[in-house]
């Protein structure tokens, strides 16, 4: 019988599998007393099978790259250590030693007794850290559950199926998705979710929040799931079955069509060329940015050098990444931007942060650059350093005054001189530009046009400093909102002085890869754009449907508009649902 | 032997992260290393043991080292405590 379940959606996508239900006590626990001879093959079993989960978190850690590699290296280390200490692991063997369990029983057991120990827990938060025993435990019991190759059997079973499950750690998600597995609804958890995030950028489909999936899925169901409205149906009917094949014939054409966006052009219908870039952290980013034809990389966050370890990289280090990022790109411009840290980032990164009541206010970015300014012109002198290889670009960001630029400007200068003295082939001219994410730098642009040679707008800042609004508190989520009028009068403000002197202009917040901004940020003038390469074809298919002198015609009634529900007015009568 | 009092001032108190990175900074030590928590002793150098004291925002506790570099220990360990465990928090 068709049965509907709803959920939050958390990775979008469409998917057709079957039911895989996944909890804590799903292992079979085998509760027969153990022979006394059998005992120590018994403790034998459970120290391999304990060993086998400290490699496969190993494995899984050496393997962690990108945006989420840091977070997830963090809980890994926490496992690991918990599977290495005797004070867990002490009590395990003991229960088959003297208690005659078997190492399932045992392992239970264990898991029974510390669960009890957190669940008597005041601190809401600590309480639920009985997930990591959950976490930690089934790992165990699920190399205990496993004969010898039982290890490829579960793994080839993942194809084609449905993770359901209470939660799922951000660590079995890179496997999950790696071994075919289709989606995963949860029973618990929130779209922001680390899970939910990794879940996304592995584009894997996620429904969370779906508290009846448990109690009314079972194991080899068929079940559709939507990760983007987070509907999911058990024992689909013929007519879901057709819904679901509309949107797989709607996906594969999509892909084909972008697929062929690829060496094209980005014009709009009017014949305006637009310059799409790609944000870039890691190597894989700068790849793709390349193999989808980005203009250039309009923002490559250095932040990922300085992380995780506790010396701050040296000048050779860092000509040696931003070089490699200059030949990667093969002539196309790359936008390297200087630290961008504060101290609610600052981890293991060796620059000793103090901590701040209020970091997002606080000692960061260019702050931070100028109140150590080794650590700046360290940075500058190996960006220069690698701009003989390839055309470069300096982007400096959380500028807040003119000063702050001319005293950039200078540092830059004095280290070109130096470099110069010193021998070095450094390029001519190496244009220096403020990313304007602070609404003071926004409004008072026009004083520092002569300090620069080109503006970004980082609107993910902007937007929460204009609106005074932590966008990282859910509470507030709901104020976080690119539409306010004010966002959308300081970004035109801000194209429009920069054009004015001259200088161009790229925006590259979560807005500039976000398809329903699109046509709003090219009625307000907007023609550089940088985004996260994958949403490259996508933006590109839509700026080559629009009209731009069309829409350039709408942005007086769109900046005219004095709430979030006029400017949507607007944007519909275009035909821009938002 | 030595003893410091200390008050926890991250917000999620010693949850699992944190106290992997304590029992991190402690692993090159030689010495004894002990975290005193309502009356509950446990040693600092076991995740299961920090992490099972329950110790939120605001816990008040008493950190003890002893051994030939008890000092650098403590120091090491009170560090943690006011980065704030490096979660700026």
């Amino acid at each position: 019988m068709r049965l509907p379940l709803s959920g939050i959606g958390a990775s979008r996508g469409m998917v057709l599998g079957r039911a895989r239900l996944e909890q804590p006590s799903r292992y079979l626990i085998d509760e027969r007393p153990l022979d006394e001879t059998a005992i120590d093959a018994e403790l034998e079993r459970l120290r391999l099978a304990i060993e086998a989960a400290r490699e496969e978190l190993e494995t899984l850690r050496s393997r962690l790259q990108g945006a989420m590699a840091r977070e997830a290296a963090e809980f890994l280390d926490a496992h690991a250590l918990m599977l290495a200490d005797r004070e867990l692991t002490a009590g395990i063997y003991e229960l088959i030693r003297t208690g005659r369990h078997r190492a399932s029983a045992a392992v239970k057991l264990q898991r029974d007794r510390l669960v009890a120990v957190f669940e008597q827990m005041d601190d809401p938060y600590l309480r639920g850290r009985k997930e990591d025993i959950d976490h930690v435990l089934s790992r165990v019991q699920a190399n205990l559950a496993r004969e010898s190759s039982a290890e490829e059997r579960r793994l080839a079973a993942r194809v084609g199926e449905i993770l359901v499950s209470d939660t799922v750690a951000p660590s079995e998600l890179v496997p999950l998705a790696e071994h075919g597995a289709l989606g995963v609804v949860l029973t618990s958890g929130s779209a922001v979710s680390h899970s939910a995030i990794l879940a996304r950028s592995l584009r894997l489909p996620m429904i969370v929040a779906a508290h009846d999936a448990l109690a009314s899925i079972q194991d080899d169901d068929l079940i559709l799931m939507d990760g983007e409205s987070g509907e999911a149906v058990v024992h689909p009917t013929a007519q879901d079955l057709a819904r679901y094949r509309s949107w797989q014939r709607e996906t594969a054409h999509q892909a084909k069509r972008l697929a062929l966006l690829r060496d094209t052009d980005t014009r709009t219908r009017d014949g305006v060329a637009i310059a799409l870039h790609a944000n870039a952290e890691s190597p894989a980013d700068v790849a793709q940015a390349r193999n989808l034809g980005a203009v250039g990389i309009g923002l490559y966050r250095t932040e990922f050098l300085f992380l995780q370890r506790h010396e701050i990289p040296d000048e050779d280090e860092q000509f040696l990444a931003y070089r490699d990022l200059v030949l990667g790109m093969q002539g196309r411009p790359v936008t390297i931007r200087t630290l961008d840290l504060g101290a609610d980032k600052g981890d293991a990164s060796g620059l000793a942060l103090d901590a701040e009541e209020n970091p997002a206010l606080g000692v960061r970015g260019v702050r931070l650059s100028l109140r150590r300014p080794q650590l700046l012109v360290t940075q500058l002198r190996a960006i220069l350093r690698a701009s003989a290889y390839g055309p470069v670009r300096i982007l400096v960001p959380m500028v807040s005054a003119a000063e702050e630029m001319a005293s950039v400007r200078r540092l830059l200068g004095e280290s070109a001189r130096d470099l110069r003295t010193a021998g070095y082939e450094i390029a001519e001219n190496l244009e220096l530009g403020a990313m304007i994410e602070v609404p003071a730098a926004a409004i008072a642009l026009a004083g520092m046009v002569h300090l620069v040679d080109f503006v970004a707008i980082g609107t993910n800042d902007l937007v929460q400093y204009t609106l005074a609004v932590d966008r990282n508190n859910d509470q507030l989520a709901h104020l976080y909102d690119p539409l306010h009028p004010a966002v959308l009068k300081l970004i035109a403000q801000i194209i429009q002085v920069a054009g004015r002197h001259g200088l161009r202009v790229t925006l590259c917040g979560e807005m500039a890869g976000d398809r329903r901004y699109t046509a709003l940020l090219l009625a307000l003038g907007l023609t550089d754009f940088s985004m996260h390469p994958g949403q490259l074809l996508e933006i590109r298919e839509t700026i080559n449907g629009l009209d731009r002198a069309a829409l350039r015609g709408h942005a007086p009634a769109l900046l005219r508009a004095p709430t979030r529900e006029r400017i949507s007015r607007v944007l519909r009568r275009l035909g821009i649902g938002i | 032997m030595l003893e410091r009092d200390i008050t926890i001032t991250n917000r999620l108190g010693l949850h699992a992260r944190a106290s992997a990175k304590l029992v991190q900074a402690l692993h090159e030590f030689q010495s004894s290393a002990t975290i005193v928590c309502r009356g509950k002793e446990v040693n600092a150098k076991s995740i299961m043991g920090v992490m099972m004291l329950a110790a939120g925002l605001g816990t008040p506790l008493t950190l003890r080292t002893d051994g030939v570099d008890e000092e650098a220990a403590m120091q090491a360990m009170v560090e943690l405590f006011e980065r704030k465990f490096d979660e700026g928090a």
